[in-house]
């Protein structure tokens, strides 16, 4: 384990994990409504202890640390320009990410075209958008413009990186051209529709390897939702343990139980899935496992398990909870309505199961 | 690499271990001896096979055991790597687990030299052959109630009981068996574990005849005499051994093996056929696919926890469960990629591929039963994993 997943493992501890899952918060219909002051600053401190711990350096330089790391974040719940920044720093290279580690420079990554609509029957033509659907960028005299939707902490990072068809033009989210109105999503997140008018360009970069780029940040969003599932569980056992019903803790009952222990072996496996994926147990078992070696299979596969997991489980965090479950005290509501969205940002489990079938048809022809 | 008895000065190059082991199992003789084994007839059942010789001539039966007991002193990793490489290369290796796997490896652990010297080379050799008797009619998840008594005798025991859903004991030359030493109130108190000879007066081996390729045995131990160098570990704490010999085998690396050998055949098939490319077909094979990878990753895990010498029961039931949980699905998927043609039995005038899916699909309700069922490995992973109940 590099000292940086130690010293953040240290660091999402039982006290301030309650913490760091309620940071952002925002009231239903908070619309344009900033959260308070102190929850910036805190995001802030939390941003530079990730730089301090070394958490930012793992980008680009240390993969399975990665996995890691945004594991233990996904835990917490914790939400930052985190995973765009990693996404942009595999996109446009090293000497975009080298003030990564410092962390002054952070990224939001706009993947959905507007409007979104969703997934396409396959074969069928139709407006490109989406993470496996990149549209080519209206791009005039070194200006874009367009729009897009779902683009995570466009006002509190230093590049906006548009991704299209084979390039990635990065922009100033904060400079001309630009406006950008926050989603009301269900998770009440930081989560952006973005106008572009002539906004000047600041880099243009190509991008070759974009489905690589997109399976290895597939991967790192399952690492987050293993975190998340793990977060959810934990939750609902610890409420089966305290809450007694018919006389008995809950956790004397058999079927709450017995579900819960399969839904943990499934995050153990989903878990091994990333982390094999990301390499270890290759030397171990004399050959490569999961997917490992072919990131556009493993990134799908990874999330398409850690999505379709992070869903059911948090659905049974909150069932188990009862009627506390719905009430805005309980976290499991949380890992709920953040499941919801994080399943689907980087490609529906639907749309992942088609990627993942194409590779297997082109590997089993090949 | 210089095999040594001191395991933890060798170091292996894992894939080139691999790549020797795959090699040799891709010779034709073994791969005309799997096409045999898979066309033999309705009422045969596969006992010795050479290919296990072959492998034992060059240490590789049983790697992880010490070369002075017929091994390269290699370790769990290279055990798995051979389990993992007979069971995808379609070799039945019912005999090697519980020959090699459990029998074999807790001798290893915790017999005698004289059982070590006696049993373990022949088994390494694969020429002879091992088995388990634990369970009972009335004992199965709960084998603390066997009831197979050790009645002493001077200074040994006479052996009386009936055990049940037993495999190879008609093949096997001695079985590691369970009977009850001492009376306690304590269930799981007073069971020892001996070394029984099969081929001799006092046991009586039927075989009960199943809907797989391989039959139960029903073997009644009529008052068979065991001395005190027939023990295997303290009497009346075998409880505790079997709850150790148990996790020994329980990585889920074999079962693995054998599902991804049907799904590979079903995603030949859709490969060829163009259902990958079909949505009603591809995604669902695709997510198949990939819990089946994520099985194997966490097999591998348990593996890792054995080769560290850590000792983790959650994990492995966690990966035993796992995987025998995707076994049903995928020969759903089977039956719906290939039709009516899954159905097809090897002894069908034209069978496809060998019948291995049909013979898979009579199989797999054994997958959630054996090695501990999957709602015993529930129970562990809610209690032992999560503390509830």
């Amino acid at each position: 384990m590099s000292d940086a997943v130690a010293g953040l493992a240290e660091l999402v501890d039982a006290e301030l994990t309650p913490v760091l899952r309620r940071l952002g918060a925002r009231g239903r219909g908070a619309g344009e409504q900033a959260p308070a002051e102190e929850d910036a600053q805190a995001r802030a401190a939390v941003w530079g202890v990730l730089a301090e711990l070394g958490v930012l350096d793992l980008i680009g330089t240390d993969p399975a640390g990665l996995l890691a790391a945004v594991e233990l974040l996904g835990t917490a719940l914790h939400q930052s320009p985190l995973l765009d920044t990693a996404l942009a720093a595999d996109l446009l290279g090293p000497a975009w990410a080298a003030p990564v580690p410092t962390g002054t420079r952070t990224a939001a990554v706009a993947l959905w075209a507007a409007p979104v609509g969703g997934p396409l029957p396959s074969g069928a033509a139709g407006p490109a958008g989406g993470p496996d659907r990149p549209a080519a960028l209206a791009l005039a005299g070194g200006r874009l413009s367009g729009r897009w939707g779902f683009v995570g902490f466009v006002r509190d990072v230093s590049d906006l990186v548009v991704v299209g068809d084979g390039v990635a033009a990065v922009v100033d989210p904060g400079g001309p051209g630009v406006v950008t109105r926050r989603h009301d999503d269900v998770a009440r997140g930081d989560l952006y529709e973005v106008d572009l008018d002539s906004a000047p360009v600041r880099d243009l970069v190509p991008v070759p390897d974009r489905a690589g780029a997109l399976g290895r940040a597939r991967l790192r969003q399952a690492a987050y939702l293993v975190g998340s599932c793990q977060g959810a569980l934990e939750l609902a056992v610890g409420h089966l343990k305290r809450r007694d019903a018919f006389g008995a803790p809950l956790a004397k009952m058999q079927s709450p139980a017995y579900r819960l222990a399969g839904l943990s072996a499934r995050v153990a496996a989903a878990r091994a899935y990333v982390r094999a994926a990301g390499g270890a147990g290759t030397e171990l078992a004399g050959a490569p496992l999961a997917a490992g070696g072919d990131d556009v299979l493993a990134g799908a596969q990874a999330l398409l398990l850690a999505s379709r997991l992070a869903r059911e489980v948090s659905a049974e965090a909150v069932h188990l909870h009862g009627a506390f479950g719905l009430t805005e005290a309980c976290e499991a509501q949380l890992f709920y309505r953040r499941a919801a969205v994080d399943t689907t940002l980087l490609g529906t489990p639907t749309e992942l199961g088609r990627v993942a079938a194409a590779r297997l048809a082109a590997r089993w022809s090949g | 690499m210089t095999a040594t008895a001191d395991r933890a000065t060798v170091r292996t190059d894992r894939t080139g271990f691999r790549a020797e082991v795959r090699a040799l199992l891709a010779e034709e003789r073994v791969r005309d001896q799997v096409t045999s084994v898979a066309r033999l007839g309705p009422t045969a059942e596969v006992e010795r096979l050479d290919v296990y010789g072959w492998l034992g001539e060059r240490g590789l039966l049983a790697p992880h055991w010490p070369v002075g007991h017929g091994g390269r002193g290699l370790g769990p990793a290279e055990a798995a790597i051979v389990t993992e490489e007979l069971t995808l290369a379609g070799v039945p290796d019912d005999v090697h687990v519980l020959s090699i796997d459990i029998v074999g490896t807790f001798l290893l652990r915790a017999g005698t030299d004289a059982q070590k010297r006696q049993h373990l080379p022949g088994l390494a050799a694969g020429t002879s052959l091992a088995t388990v008797l634990f369970t009972e009619p009335s004992a199965g998840s709960d084998l603390a109630a066997l009831r197979t008594r050790a009645v002493p005798d001077g200074d040994g025991w006479r052996l009386h009981g009936v055990k049940l859903y037993n495999q190879k004991s008609q093949f096997a030359d001695v079985a590691l068996c369970a009977a009850r030493t001492s009376e306690s109130p304590v269930q799981w108190h007073g069971i020892s574990l001996f070394l029984v000879p099969l081929r001799t007066p006092g046991v009586h081996v039927e075989t009960v005849p199943t809907m797989t390729n391989e039959q139960f045995t029903r073997v009644t131990l009529d008052g068979i005499r065991v001395g005190p160098e027939d023990v295997v570990g303290p009497v009346d704490a075998g409880w505790q051994q079997i709850g150790e010999l148990l996790l020994l085998e329980r990585t889920g690396i074999d079962f693995h093996g054998k599902v991804r050998r049907l799904l590979d055949l079903v995603l030949r098939r859709a490969a060829e056929r163009g259902l990958l490319a079909d949505p009603a077909y591809g995604p669902v094979l695709a997510e198949l696919d990939a819990a089946l990878r994520a099985a194997h990753a966490l097999a591998w895990e348990t593996v890792g926890n054995l080769e560290a010498g850590v000792s983790d029961p959650v994990l492995a039931s966690m990966a035993k469960w796992y995987v025998s949980e995707q076994t049903r699905p995928v020969l759903d998927s089977a039956l719906e990629v290939h039709g009516p043609d899954a159905v097809r039995s090897v002894w069908d005038p034209h069978p496809v591929d060998d019948g291995l899916l049909e013979a898979g699909f009579r199989a797999a309700p054994t997958h959630r039963l054996a090695s501990g069922s999957s709602e015993v490995m529930l129970y562990l992973i809610a209690t032992s994993g999560l503390g509830l109940l």
